[in-house]
């Protein structure tokens, strides 16, 4: 029998958290991301992201591979940037071995990274976008990325998982049209992105209300995370390992690190945003300034690979060829280092210790991915569920990195 | 709030430039493509489908020294080799799974020879897996069809790399030749802040 109206509200109710699965399989959490959220009516109280359903076990593989031939490892990591991890990649062994890769190689090294950035951003912007409810920016940033993917497939021939660097330099030469092309695509990007991306979201008030004072993060909190990249740099602190310890050629350019102050969604966003353009900005000055020269290390035949043409002909090359391919290099040295690089997500960091053989003794990874993913907790609590797809967005995670 | 605010927010005038923007955008021409009736061909250097590379003669090139083998990162080709009649190396089986493949090239590069190649096929798609299992023959015949295209083996140069002109300087070599359109000029400061607060919500 239903209760009388004048008993309701007397009688006690017991009430409890509702625990909702979000993932494995969802759209919004940009790939394998389970994450378990108590709530209490629409208000998150607690959500526990667990991560592993997209694990490879890439550093133990590395381990078993020689020097170049753990670097395609590395697209699989963050495989939308893939370019930007092979050149972390490469930057750590080099720094290991003590080379230092040819000038020419270190400008179109900074070039694709700085393309790669573009391309990751603007899908992280526009699957961002998407998992809050426009459509339209993640086509246009197709359109765009498209643009840069026929650039990595013309010089490399692969469009995603491209291999590219080598350690010691890069693997081909860039071709005239490669530069020709690029150079057109910068001159009109920045205008594209004020004219259309900005155009339809960066006043349009249904993304505004969705992202300003949404997932704040002081600078203090964000720093004790560990937060890097535009995640951190949305809370207002400068860090960009790109200006704190230039590798490549990027104590060669000129470029501005963008800050937002609130450390909301929105100013995330925007850092984003920014760095579309100074990213265009450096592959601007890149294309200007890259000089005449080799594109490997001039000792790079005994830790890459010989010329090909003297294979056959010089016997040295040839003991090179076949040692470095079986066992890796010879020269191999003992010791450990950490190697930062500034990849569009954040810092990657390589420790790699060798052991004098030709493979990594052991190759940790610190994947700026895995360590946003444990602040969603923080900006997830108290939060509405809706807004637990924005925070997804905005701390810009790709699972191939978190789970490795 | 200035009165010119309220007019933008009252009108709706972001959201309007953003219609008259998808507006536009429907008298622009597609970019994308029909995909299967029309196909983009790749480009030079696209690392697609293993063949393996065979002689004037119409013997397959490879030698059975197993460099490929040892490099591919996935481990997914095996070469076996026997001893011959006049104490030659003779390739018995060459296999790849082509399913494993993740397609780097490395086994291109490590190839003294230039007897393996990646061509420019792309689709992969069948009713079993065993038909990704090539065999010589099945790779060779991938070199047959794909030497019939316009490509031929200056396609696979591209990646037969390191060469001893990537440790010089080509006479040739690419540089920027000047082009339209001046960088923009943007604020010269180490750090730019992004905006102007929470205050400003539209
Ligand atoms: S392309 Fe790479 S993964 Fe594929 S067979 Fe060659 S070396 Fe192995
Ligand atoms: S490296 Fe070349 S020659 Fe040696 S086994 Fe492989 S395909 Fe044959």
């Amino acid at each position: 029998m239903p209760a009388a109206p004048e008993e309701i509200g007397k009688k006690e109710v017991k009430t409890k958290e509702l625990t909702v699965n979000m993932g494995p399989q969802h759209p919004a959490t940009h790939g394998v991301l389970r994450l378990v959220l108590e709530l209490n009516g629409e208000t998150v109280v607690k959500c526990t992201p667990y991560v592993g359903y997209l694990h490879r076990g890439v550093e133990k593989l590395a381990e078993n591979r020689t020097y170049m031939s753990a670097l395609p490892l590395t697209d699989r990591l963050d495989y939308i940037s893939s370019m930007a991890n092979n050149i972390g990649y490469c930057v750590a062994v080099e720094r290991l071995f003590g080379v230092e890769p040819p000038e020419r190689a270190k400008y179109i090294r900074t070039i694709m990274a700085e393309m790669t950035r573009i391309s990751s951003h603007i899908i992280g912007v526009a699957t961002h976008v998407l998992d809050i409810g426009a459509t339209t920016l993640f086509l246009y940033s197709f359109r765009d990325r498209e643009t840069l993917l026929d650039l990595f497939e013309m010089t490399c021939g692969a469009r995603l998982t491209v291999s590219y660097p080598r350690i010691g330099g890069v693997r081909n030469d860039v071709s005239q049209e490669f530069i020709d092309k690029l150079y057109e695509f910068t001159g009109y990007f920045p205008e594209t992105i004020e004219r259309e991306y900005e155009t339809l979201i960066d006043r349009n008030r249904i993304w505004l209300q969705r992202t300003k004072g949404i997932g704040v993060i002081s600078a203090e909190d964000a720093i004790n995370w560990g937060l890097t990249g535009p995640t951190l740099r949305g809370s207002g602190v400068p860090y960009d390992v790109r200006k704190h310890a230039p590798y490549d050629a990027y104590d060669k350019v000129e470029f501005d690190v963008p800050v937002g102050k609130n450390g909301d969604v929105y100013d995330r966003y925007k850092c984003r945003m920014e760095e579309l353009k100074q990213s265009n900005r450096i592959i601007r000055q890149c294309i200007e300034q890259m000089p005449r020269g080799p594109i490997m290390a001039p000792d790079a035949p005994k830790f890459t690979l010989p010329p090909k043409d003297k294979v056959l002909t010089d016997m040295e090359s040839l003991i090179h060829h076949f040692v470095l391919i079986t066992k890796g290099p010879i020269a191999s040295p003992e010791g450990e280092i950490y190697s930062a690089t500034e990849v569009p997500k954040g810092e990657l960091g390589f420790y790699m210790i060798g052991d004098g053989s030709g493979k990594p003794y052991r190759m940790r990874l610190r994947s700026p991915s895995f360590v946003h993913v444990s602040v969603l907790p923080e900006l997830c609590k108290d939060a509405l569920i809706a807004d637990v797809i924005a925070n997804i967005g905005t701390i810009d995670i790709v699972l191939g990195e978190v789970d490795r | 709030m200035t009165i010119k605010d309220l007019a933008k927010r009252v009108f709706l005038v972001e959201i309007l430039k953003g219609m008259a923007l998808t507006l536009r955008m429907i008298f622009t021409h597609a970019v994308t493509r029909q995909y299967p009736e029309e196909k983009r061909p790749p480009f030079p250097g696209f690392r697609g489908l293993h063949a393996l590379v065979r002689k004037e003669n119409g013997e397959a090139k490879c030698v059975g020294c197993g460099l490929c083998a040892a490099i591919c990162p996935s481990k997914c080709i095996s070469v076996y080799t026997s001893e011959g009649s006049d104490h030659n190396k003779v390739v018995d089986r060459y296999e790849i799974e082509v399913l494993r493949c993740v397609y780097c090239a490395f086994c291109v590069e490590a190839c003294p020879f230039g007897a393996v190649v990646l061509t420019d096929h792309y689709e992969y798609s069948d009713y079993s897996r065993a038909a990704f299992d090539m065999d010589k023959e099945k790779l060779l015949a991938n070199w047959d069809k794909f030497m019939a295209g316009p490509k031929g083996e200056e396609y696979f140069k591209r990646f037969w790399r390191p060469l001893s002109e990537d440790y010089a300087t080509p006479e040739d070599q690419p540089v920027f030749r000047g082009g339209a359109g001046a960088p923009k000029a943007l604020p010269g400061k180490e750090t730019v802040e992004v905006q102007g607060g929470l205050s400003d919500a539209a």
